[in-house]
Parts: C-alpha cells; structure tokens; sequence
C-alpha cells in the first residue's frame, strides 16, 4: 500500500510541477529573448514595484496576524477567531480584488458614505486612490487576504505548545502580554509556519489575480507583465513570456534571501530584547491601540463584499448615492445563462477536484500514518505548488499537455485544481489524523474488528469534520484559481475565476462584480453547509473532535 | 480456558539491535493477573503493543507468543483475541454508551436479540438505561466500568492492561480494581498487567516481575 500511494503522490503532484519548471527553464534559454526582456520599458521599475509590493504586504500582514492572535490568546478567545477568520479564508483573491476597488477608487463606498456632508463632493474627485504608482491600493489588498490565513496558520502552531501556560508564566514574571507575546510565544509558533509564510510571500510578490484590478498600471507589477504576454496572440512574445517567468523566479528567491536575512536579524533584536529584562508595562500601553488595527483586514473584507454585490445589483450607481436608482437583477438576468454555465462548471470543477483531493490525502494518510519522514517529505511535495510563482511552472505545463493533446480537456484543468488543493488539504486532514488516538483504532481491532471496518467504523467518522472542512477549503481553493484555470484550460474552459479576470481586466466594473460576487458567494454556502452537516452528525457527542 | 505463553520475547529497535529488554520467558495461567513493573522507557507499552499485534514499524521483536498451542506472532491484532484496556478508557466518542458496547460484542443474533443483552449487562454493571447516553457526560468511574465491559463483551482469551487504573481518584480506583480482578478470576482470563502502582501489584494477587531496561547501562 505504501509504495502505491508514494508512487501515486509523485505521479500526481511531483512530476506537473517538475516538468512544467522544467519546460520554462529549457523554453527561456533563448538569448534574443532575454534581450527583449531586458530592454522592455519600464522594467525595472516593474522589478521593483513587485518586489516592494510583496515585501511591504508580506511583513505587515504578518505583524498583524501576530497581534491579533496574541490579543486573542490574552482574551482566551482563540476558538472564536478561529470561526469569524474561516469565511475570510474562504474568499478568493480576485472578487476581494475587484470588492476592494469598489470601496477605494473615488467613486467608491468609502467616499459615497463621506459625501457631499464631509467632503462637499457631487462627482467623485480626479484621485488615484486605486492602481496608483506606489502599489498601495494592492499592498492593502494583499494584506486584507492574507492576514487571516496567517492567522489560521499561527492558530494552528499554537495548538502544539502550552500557549497559554508559556503566557502565564511570562506575566507572573512581570510582563506585560505584548512582551510576553512577543518574547515567549511568537518565537515558537513562527518556527512552524515556515512553509505557509514562504507561499504567502511568493505569492504577493509574483501574483496577477489581485495585481490586476488594484496594482499599478504604468508599468504593471512583474507577474501582469509575463501574463500579459502568455496571454497575447502573438507568438514572438512566448519566448520573453518563459523568460519573464523566470525572471519572475529569480525575484521571489531574491525577496526570500532578503526575508531569511531578515528573519535572522529579527531572532537576533529578539533575543538581545528578551534577556534585557526590560518590564517596560507603561510603555506597553500606547501599543494596545495597534489593537485597533486588528479590525482593519477584517473591516475592509466585509465592506468589499458588500460593495460587491451592491454592485452587482445596481442598475445605475450614481455618485454619491449609497444604494443604485433602482435595484434591479437585470444585469444578473441578462447574464444568466453565461453566469450559470461560468457558475455550474466551477461548481462541478470545485467538488469533483475537491473529492479527488480528499481521497489522495486519506489515502496516504492511511498507508503512511507511522512514518513521520515521509509524511514531512510529502508535505513539502504537496506544498511545493504554492511555493513556487504559479506562473514559473504553469506555462510550462501547458505546452506539454498542448504535445499530449490534453490541454482544454476538463481533465487537465481538473488535474491542476486537485494539485493547488492538495497543500490545503494536506494541512487540515494530516493535522487531524494525527491528532486521533491511535489506540482508539488498536482498541476498534482488539476488540475483533479488521483493518477496513476499523477504518469505516472509527477513523472515518472521527475524521468526518475536519474532512468536510478540508472539502469546503478545497471547493474555496478550486473557485478562486484563475491562472491554472486559463492555462490547462486554454481558454476553452470558463469559471466565473475566469470571466471575472476577463471583464476586469477590460475595465467592466459591473459585470466583474456580479462574476465577483458569485465567486465570493459559493465558497461561502460550501462553507456554510460543511460547517452545519458537520454539526448536525454527531451533535449529541461532545467527545467528538472538531 | 488458555494459558498465554512468552518464549524468550524481547523487543528492539529496528535501526540499532539492542534489546529493549532481556528476553522474557513466562506462563500466564487462566484467572492470574501477572503484574509487570519496571522504570519508564523499559519497554513495557512496546511489549503489550507487540501482543496486541501492533509494534509500531520502528521497533522489531523477536521470540514467540501463544496461546496454548496457538502461535500468535504474525496474526493481526483483530483475529489475536486478546483483549487490551489503557489508561484512558478510550470509548468511542462518536457512539453512544449501547453503540460502544455492541460494537465490541460478538453475540450473534437478531438486533433485538444483542440490544437485550446490552441492556442486560449495563444492568450487571449498575448503569442500566444507559444505552442512548454519550460516553463524554459519564463520570471516570462509569467511564472505566463502560470501557471493561466492551472489552468482555468482545470475548478475549486473555487480557493486557496497561496502567487501566492510572486515572481514577483513590476511591474510584480500589472499586475498579476489584471489579476488574474478580472479572479476571470469574472468567480464567489469564491477563497481563502493566503498572507503576505497588497497590495494583498487592491487590493482583499473582506473581510479578520488573522489567530491566537495556538501552542504558
């Protein structure tokens, strides 16, 4: 069995990505096109917007989610978080994208709620409040997404250490909790999500999804720029595309040095602050305002749904009123069959790939559940898709199921969406397998049942939550892929990830939010129902695990 | 009625062969409580996980277990009939008390038939009516009675028991015991106890013996 799941494992996950960075490589060695590349106005700027971008997003987003977890662990509110963070998780990156212009650019939510009382304003102002040259409306962005992932992720390391106890501890000893936090704990828990945070920074360095609607557009963050190509008609561009992609690499690994060095400075001003013995609690205190700031990812997520589908069901909004003239779903009624067909392919594309997704991670979760070497290795091949910029491998992947003859089959773009599902999956189910007693299984077979009813009649429905959860992420994972959606499916097959990238990127607001919101939309009822099936299974036993 | 034999059984690792332990020759006879004491780390969960059929693949053990004429190594944990009771009771969180004890039982018949007999024995146990209830509302006590009974109900030959008393407050602990010991005897169960606990040994009433670590020293 366990040699059938490894060699499944690499046959599924390994070989894809292998490959696909294996076309890019040999497709950019191609010296005409590096010139190209190189002399492309603009582009160091484009280096560097995408770098700053990344950087700045990645660190605060990380500050915050310590703090917000830290102020979540000195209320005892840790399981509450954990439930409100969820739906947020489950929203993809791009209907956030498009929700967040709606509320920024000067025709948007914020200021139609500030106007004409505050601001005396009739039209919306000659700002740049969205695309503008600093990247500041898509640092926001990226911050808004990826602050409560790191969140979940920090939630989940701290289950492995007596957080609280370690807390307690450091306060009887005279600190304040934000040293506390800082000093006993973070430490700790930053050690564990290592992999997570290096997806987070690769993609808000290299991503198109949000860069799109909100990133600047004279010239446009690195990863628009190599898609832009990918996606042009013309073929001399291929060339400079796989260069670009590479490029695009190379900058990642270079923010990941540039974060590693600064990691080791961080431990090192840690450290030397800890054994200062500073107790400093009345300083501490202008900090507890930064606890204010943990609402903003959250404010923000909330309000661009609302924008999202006020939008969408707005026949004209006109400036400054709140709500359109009329509300109307006649837009959504004129879209209806293209918004059913993009609606009813990602529906079946998300639970057809996340079942396949969940089968493969039980399976080997079932075959190697006693040997801790591999299970690390597999992780780290399962994550390795979002470890890498999507576009270094993706292309490359699409030319080689072009010479099988797969690409635009269902097949091929299901295949992608299993692969960017697995790591999730991987995550939750892995976490909670092992969590379960073993002995509870050994008790189940002493007691005279076999392996398989051992299985079906403990494990399984033990495992039936975090399994449904895991399903529910899968299904928010499979809605919110644009790149490996277009690419496998060479733009045969249409999701609403799809059509809402397309109208975006053309400048139709409105139609990118009724695709938005309905891409917001379904992860969220996934959710929903996987949280109450969930529920209502075993709702008269509290000894089952959640 | 069996007895459980050990000829020379000794457990190691599987990367460096050293013994866990010195080989361990030894006749459990029906209705004996066998009480095993040594410091932690000796071995003495790996050796109960090797009867129950399930080392884990880090550690390899050699020598041969029966029961009687029957040779057990090499069977897997569900044919052995060797019934193993922990330190937690570990009832199934997701079924209910009656849930928990059908699925141990062996009891053919009609459905009718096995739920007369669940009742019967939670009766025998003081929790008659029991059947619907969740396993997590029960007191350690009841717990523990709960967790005995699934454990007869399956049938076993002989019984492992690894510190099955570690949990209870004092009072609860001597009720348990005795229950468990006057089970052992009523049935000719020969059972192998693991513990830390000089009362258990005392309150035993068989033979004991300490298992010496090997790994250092």
């Amino acid at each position: 069995m366990k040699p059938v799941a490894l060699a499944l494992v690499f046959a599924f996950a390994g070989i894809p990505v292998l490959a696909g960075v294996g076309v890019t490589l040999v497709e950019a060695a191609n010296p005409v096109a590096w010139k190209a590349l190189l002399q492309y106005p603009g582009i160091g700027r484009t280096v560097a917007v995408s770098a700053w971008t990344g950087c700045v997003a990645t660190i605060v987003a990380l500050g915050l989610a310590h703090l917000t977890v830290g102020l979540a662990a000195a209320a005892a509110r840790a399981e509450r978080l954990r439930t409100l963070i969820l739906p947020l998780i489950a929203l993809p990156h791009l209907a956030l994208a498009i929700g967040l212009v709606l509320v920024l650019s000067p025709s948007g939510l914020i200021l139609r709620l500030l106007s004409p009382w505050a601001t005396g304003f009739h039209l919306p102002p000659d700002w740049q409040t969205v695309q503008d040259p600093w990247g500041l409306s898509l640092i926001l962005g990226l911050i808004v997404k990826e602050t409560p992932f790191l969140v979940l992720m920090l939630l989940g390391a701290r289950a492995q250490f007596p957080v609280d106890r370690l807390m307690l501890q450091s306060r009887s000893l005279g600190y304040g909790p934000m040293k506390a936090w800082w000093v006993s704990v973070a430490p700790l828990l930053q050690r564990r999500i290592r992999l997570p945070l290096t997806a987070v920074f690769v993609f808000a360095v290299t991503n198109v999804e949000m860069a799109i609607p909100l990133g600047p557009a004279m010239p446009p963050p690195l990863g628009v720029v190599v898609w832009q190509w990918f996606t042009a008609s013309r073929l001399e561009l291929r060339a400079q595309a796989f260069a670009g992609s590479v490029l695009l690499l190379v900058v990642a690994l270079g923010a990941l040095a540039a974060a590693w060095g600064g990691t080791c400075l961080a431990r090192l001003v840690l450290r030397a602050y800890a054994e200062s013995g500073h107790r400093e609690l009345r300083a501490e205190r202008p900090f507890r305002v930064l606890a204010l700031l943990v609402g903003v990812p959250f404010t923000f997520a909330i309000s661009a749904m609302a924008a999202l589908a006020l939008r969408a069901v707005s026949a004209m909004w006109r400036f400054p009123a709140l709500v359109g003239d009329h509300l109307e779903l006649r837009l959504v009624a004129q879209l209806a069959p293209s918004l059913k067909m993009a609606l009813g392919s990602t529906v079946t594309l998300a639970c057809s790939t996340a079942i396949a997704a969940i089968a493969l991670v039980t399976l080997i979760n079932e075959s190697l559940i006693d040997d801790v070497r591999w299970r690390t290795r597999i992780g780290v091949l399962l994550f390795a898709p979002l470890l890498l910029p999507q576009l270094a491998f993706l292309f490359g992947l699409q030319s080689l199921l072009v010479r099988l003859g797969l690409d635009g089959t269902w097949v091929a773009v299901g295949w992608e969406h299993t692969l960017f599902e697995l790591p999730y999956v991987w995550g939750l189910l892995a976490a909670a397998r092992k969590q379960l007693d073993s002995r509870l299984i050994l008790t189940a077979r002493t007691l005279g049942a076999g392996g398989l009813r051992s299985w079906r009649a403990v494990t399984l429905p033990l495992l039936l939550r975090p399994t449904l959860l895991a399903g529910a992420v899968a299904f928010g994972v499979s809605a919110a892929l644009y790149l490996p959606t277009l690419f496998a499916g060479g733009g045969r097959v249409m999701t609403v990830a799809t059509e809402a990238t397309s109208a975006a990127s053309s400048g139709n607001l409105r139609l990118a939010a009724a695709y938005g919101a309905a891409q917001a939309f379904a992860p969220l009822i996934a959710l929903l129902f996987a949280t109450l099936i969930g529920r209502a299974a075993f709702s008269g036993r509290q000894g089952v695990p959640r | 009625m069996s007895r459980l034999i050990l000829e020379q059984v000794t457990v190691s690792l599987v990367r460096r062969p050293r013994l866990l332990f010195a080989p361990l020759t030894l006749t459990v006879e029906p209705g004996v409580v066998l009480s095993v004491l040594g410091v932690s780390g000796a071995g003495k969960s790996s050796l109960l996980a090797h009867l129950a059929g399930a080392l884990p693949p880090a550690l390899e053990a050699r020598g041969r277990v029966r029961m009687d004429g029957e040779v057990l190594d090499g069977q897997p944990p569900e044919q052995r009939r060797l019934g193993i009771l922990f330190q937690d009771d570990l009832l199934f969180p997701h079924l209910s008390v009656g849930g928990n004890l059908s699925f141990g039982s062996r009891l053919r018949g009609t459905r009718g038939a096995r739920r007369e007999a669940i009742a019967h024995s939670l009766e025998s146990i003081g929790l008659a009516g029991f059947e619907a209830r969740d396993p997590a509302t029960l007191s350690g006590g009841q717990r523990a009675r709960v967790a005995l009974l699934r454990v007869l109900l399956s049938e076993p030959r002989a019984l492992l028991m690894d510190e099955p008393f570690g949990q209870l407050d004092a009072v609860t602990r001597a009720q348990t015991r005795e229950r468990v010991f006057d089970e052992v005897r009523r049935r000719g169960l020969p059972t192998l106890l693991v513990t830390h606990d000089r009362e258990d040994v005392t309150a035993a009433g068989g033979p004991s013996l300490v298992l010496e670590s090997c790994l250092e020293g």
